[in-house]
């Protein structure tokens, strides 16, 4: 715009400009649009509105460099002191670059997430990537939006990098084409969950995360040593190179053998620089206590008769088909079955004898069970339940593995006078939640056949019963993390069902006296899993022994054996964890 | 600095009032609201819709919302007030001795009869059982029909909880800046200068409300509200003050007249930014100094780790080590390198009298 001036202002009024120890940057987009809605004669902005943003503001306004801001934030989300101290330390300590190390169920997500709010809240971080494991993925978006009301989306389609805050899976996000759009782009924000997938320096994901351009980076796991100190040194590495000198410094300075540090007191001063572990029964997190009871049932005479009847055919069929456990999957799912109710053999049988060709001589002997399975009229385990719960007179849930089984101890528990609500996989989102909610309002009873995935968090139920036993322990810990969890304020009591003379208190034995995993510290599990799986998965392991054994002696001293490999990686574990971090 | 339930509730009432939605109810607690066009559109994220009714010119449906300010005394007094009722005991008058609030009785009402499954909205967190009538078997609920997707659309009342740190807000706050920050304002003269003799001289004042961000790998935020008179070249820091006794109006009022300028807009612009500068080199620096400190530790322990692997003789290997080397260095810098930026938040002429 042109104006005539009829006098300048005196030069002198403008005194040189002084110059700053900092870079100073003036934005002057206001002026253009100024100047522009001056030749144009508007459109002018509202004064009320214009204050109203001007309240904004100063309420958002980040007034100290070191005052955790995103507290207030924050609402419905109380997080505990040791998450808030994470969170305090990595700002202001670790400068944003840290290994987020604390043990299972402490809730590492709840850190990384005040951590992101507050480098947003500041307006230090604007573009975010976020890489966690496929099966993640949705929990992440969702925590993010629910708790921190943080706009996170999950990557979708190619199109989905070009938002702020993406969550995506780290084997997608590798790939090309994928790989080479991350590449062009500048991250203010990394987070990578699951970051044991990056102890090996050679693989790509190590190479691809290390080729991000990233300010701030947060790298969660549970487990940062799992085999051998030089998977510590690479997530270092990944994060601030040379931090405890190359490769050489540290295998001269820190390093015995392959697990065993020395100068640990230096290797921990160095390492709490880097990385926060905080473990249970340390500080203001206690978990309250496992109490386990085992409740041991015998089987009534048809149901008994019922169960030789199944273990008999099984066994046949083993040996007829020459060992060959993946042809016989179905049919030790029938022995585990009738571990739990007619009803679920009844269900498996009839889809086998559909499957098999009309003049099959095994038709006959499965028509002969299905016999059998008409004579058993009540189930022993479904009676005993319906009596504990009566006898606790509080909030229950009960796990069962099967669909038939929940069914049929819904309609059973209906008919005893109890209030229950179903849960099972295949419900979708909305229906869990409904579910959930039934369940902390008014009904005693939850009958549940899936206790992994998320958002299933029960704390204000501590009663749980086994009423069958999954044979894969993470699965049984998963049933358990559902009330044993932080919030949690009472002990937790586990019942596990189990009928004498069955395979199922054979199994029992294993996980509880062998791997005392009822009691055991939660996450530990997995470790010692991983390590025994190393050669074939325990599920497997135990398929075996079952099916080839002859009888009773030889089926025990090979769950034994088991028992034994497993009770020993445990003790070990703890040794090597406890030395090192 | 934080908001509580009654600054929050004052603030989106602002906002509501200055885009002309209508409100339906209102409580200390909450307010029913069915958004004006202009408001809708800031604030429903509906780009197709409007785009829709742009181009056939429809009468445009907006949509409602009860934004709740304090959802666990809301809450609370639903439930309150539903036990009387389920037990045929409902006696309004009884009821707002309860809740001690005659207005807020019958906002419940409306909660309970709309929405008894149970309210599915995006913003709330936590009272995640809402009240329900206690007489329907769990059967019923059980085979009932789960509401899956939120409720939206026309005739819908959706409810969301609006507090300090919510999205709403915030969006609120941003669509109350897209429409006010650029300004052109005259002093409101009152009713007597119409009448008076003598034309008041009106002095044009650039204001701008600044944001200075002072960052390294942390961060801290000022604002400063100043005004430059654009006739006499005088600068006030307190602008902010100089405006609040007055009342504002974007029309020229009658029998005034405004001094031509002496200083064109951009030389007002330079005055303030030198004289903003001036008042920032006052500061305390230590931050960024320590924060340089940081960055040249971090540096010197980058240098040492690459100097040992740069030996590296392979030439295909070395060069990419030499990359990896100058990201991380570059990395590094754009992590801890202290700086100043100034924006404005708000900025336009104000016309005002002459003193």
């Amino acid at each position: 715009m042109t104006q005539l001036f009829r006098n300048s202002l005196p030069a002198g009024a403008s005194q040189p400009a002084p110059v700053l120890p900092v870079p100073l940057s003036f934005n002057r987009n206001w002026l253009q649009d100024l100047e522009s809605k001056l030749d144009k004669g508007g459109p002018w902005g509202d004064w009320r509105l214009s204050q109203l943003a001007v309240q904004g503001e100063e309420a958002g306004l980040v007034s100290s460099f070191d005052e955790l801001q995103c507290m207030k934030h924050l609402s419905g989300l109380s997080p505990l002191p040791h998450q808030i101290d994470t969170a305090h330390k990595v700002l202001f300590q670790m400068s944003g670059r840290a290994i987020l190390a604390d043990e299972v169920g402490l809730g590492k997500t709840i850190e990384a997430g005040l951590i992101l709010k507050e480098y947003l809240v500041r307006g230090l971080v604007s573009k975010v990537l976020i890489l966690v494991p496929a099966s993640l993925v949705l929990q992440w978006v969702r925590e993010l939006n629910a708790k921190f009301g943080i706009s996170a989306i999950a990557q979708k389609k190619a199109y989905s990098w070009g938002n702020d805050i993406v969550v995506a899976s780290l084997d997608t996000a590798k790939r090309d084409p994928h790989k080479e759009v991350l590449m062009n782009n500048e991250y203010d924000m990394l987070i990578i969950d699951e970051a044991h997938k990056l102890k090996n320096k050679k693989s790509t994901n190590y190479q691809f995360v290390q080729q991000l351009r990233k300010k701030y980076c947060l790298l969660l796991t549970a487990t940062p040593v799992q085999n051998d100190l030089g998977e510590l040194f690479n997530l270092i590495t990944l994060l601030k190179p040379g931090q405890l000198g190359n490769q050489g410094d540290f295998a001269t300075n820190f390093v015995v053998d392959k697990r065993q540090p020395k100068n640990e007191e230096q290797l921990r001063g160095e390492l709490s620089k880097l990385m926060i572990r905080n473990r249970r029964g340390e500080g203001p997190v206690n978990f309250t206590k496992r109490k386990v009871r085992n409740i041991p049932l015998t089987l009534s005479e048809e149901e008994k008769r019922l169960y030789d009847g199944v273990t008999a055919f099984v066994k046949e069929q083993y040996q007829e088909a020459g060992g060959n456990l993946s042809s016989m999957l179905s049919l030790v799912t029938l022995q585990r079955e009738v571990c739990s109710s007619r009803d679920a053999v009844f269900i498996t049988l009839v889809n086998l004898i559909k499957k098999l060709p009309e003049d099959s001589p095994k038709r006959d002997r499965m028509m002969e069970l299905l016999q059998t399975i008409r004579t058993v009229k009540a189930n022993t385990k479904a009676e005993k339940t319906l009596s504990l719960i009566r006898e606790m007179n509080e909030k229950v849930i009960v796990f069962t593995e099967y669909r038939a089984t929940q069914e049929y101890l819904l309609q059973y528990f209906r008919e005893g006078g109890l209030q229950c609500v179903t849960y099972s996989g295949g419900m979708n989102r909305g229906k869990k939640d409904w579910m959930m909610d039934l369940f902390r309002g008014r009904a005693q009873v939850m009958i549940a056949t899936e206790a992994g995935g998320e958002g299933i968090n029960l704390q204000f139920c501590h009663h749980m019963i086994n009423f069958d036993l999954p044979w894969n322990p993470m699965r049984v810990e998963q049933r358990i993390g559902r009330v044993h969890r932080l919030g949690q304020q009472n002990d937790v009591i586990i019942y596990n069902l189990s009928t004498q003379g069955t395979i199922e208190e054979h199994i029992l034995h294993l996980l509880h006296e062998k791997i005392n995993m009822f009691e055991m510290v939660i996450g530990g599990l997995d470790v010692i899993l991983e390590k025994f799986e190393k050669k074939e998965s325990l599920e497997k392991s135990l398929y075996k022994i079952m099916l080839e054994s002859q009888d009773e002696e030889q089926l025990r001293s090979g769950l034994n054996h088991i028992g034994e490999s497993l009770s020993q990686l445990n003790t070990r574990i703890k040794k090597e964890s406890e030395t090192i971090i | 600095m934080t908001l509580s339930p009654q600054q929050v509730r004052k603030q989106v009432m602002d906002y509501l009032e200055a885009t002309d939605c209508s409100i339906i109810e209102t409580s200390p607690l909450h307010v029913t609201v069915k958004l004006s066009p202009r408001a809708d559109q800031m604030l429903t994220d509906r780009p197709y819709y409007w785009g829709f009714v742009e181009r056939t010119g429809v009468e445009p449906e907006t949509l409602s919302f009860t934004f709740v300010f304090n959802p666990e005394q809301y809450d609370s007094q639903a439930e309150a007030a539903l036990v009387p009722r389920s037990s045929g005991l409902g006696n309004p008058g009884l009821m707002r001795a309860d809740t001690g609030n005659g207005i807020a009785s019958k906002p419940v009402e409306i909660e309970a009869a709309t929405e008894p499954g149970g309210i599915i909205s995006a913003g709330s967190v936590g009272s995640p059982a809402p009240p329900g009538n206690p007489q329907d078997s769990i059967l019923s609920r059980y085979f009932g029909v789960v509401p899956a997707l939120p409720r939206i659309g026309p005739g819908m009342i959706r409810r969301e909880d609006v507090i300090y740190g919510s999205k709403r807000l915030r969006q609120i706050w941003e669509a109350a800046r897209e429409e006010g920050k650029c300004l052109y304002l005259f002093e409101d003269p009152g009713s007597r200068q119409r009448t008076t003799l003598f034309s008041a001289a009106y002095e044009p004042w650039l204001g701008v409300y600044y944001k200075v961000e002072m960052s390294c790998d942390l961060k801290r935020e000022e604002l400063h509200f100043m005004g430059i008179s654009l006739v006499t070249g005088v600068i006030t820091y307190e602008f902010g003050s100089k405006l609040s006794p007055l009342k504002l109006t974007p029309r020229l009022p009658e029998n005034v007249h405004v001094q031509p300028l002496e200083m064109s807009v951009t030389a007002g612009a330079e005055q303030l930014e030198a004289s903003l500068t001036a008042r920032l080199a006052e500061l305390d620096y230590s931050w960024a100094e320590e924060a340089r400190e940081r960055l040249r530790l971090e540096l010197a322990i980058i240098d040492v780790y690459y100097e040992e692997l740069l030996k590296e003789p392979d030439e295909e290997k070395r060069k990419e080590i030499e990359e990896q080397y100058a990201r991380r260095r570059q990395e590094t810098s754009w992590q801890y390198e202290p700086q100043i930026a100034v924006s404005a938040v708000t900025y336009g002429l104000f016309h005002l009298r002459k003193t």
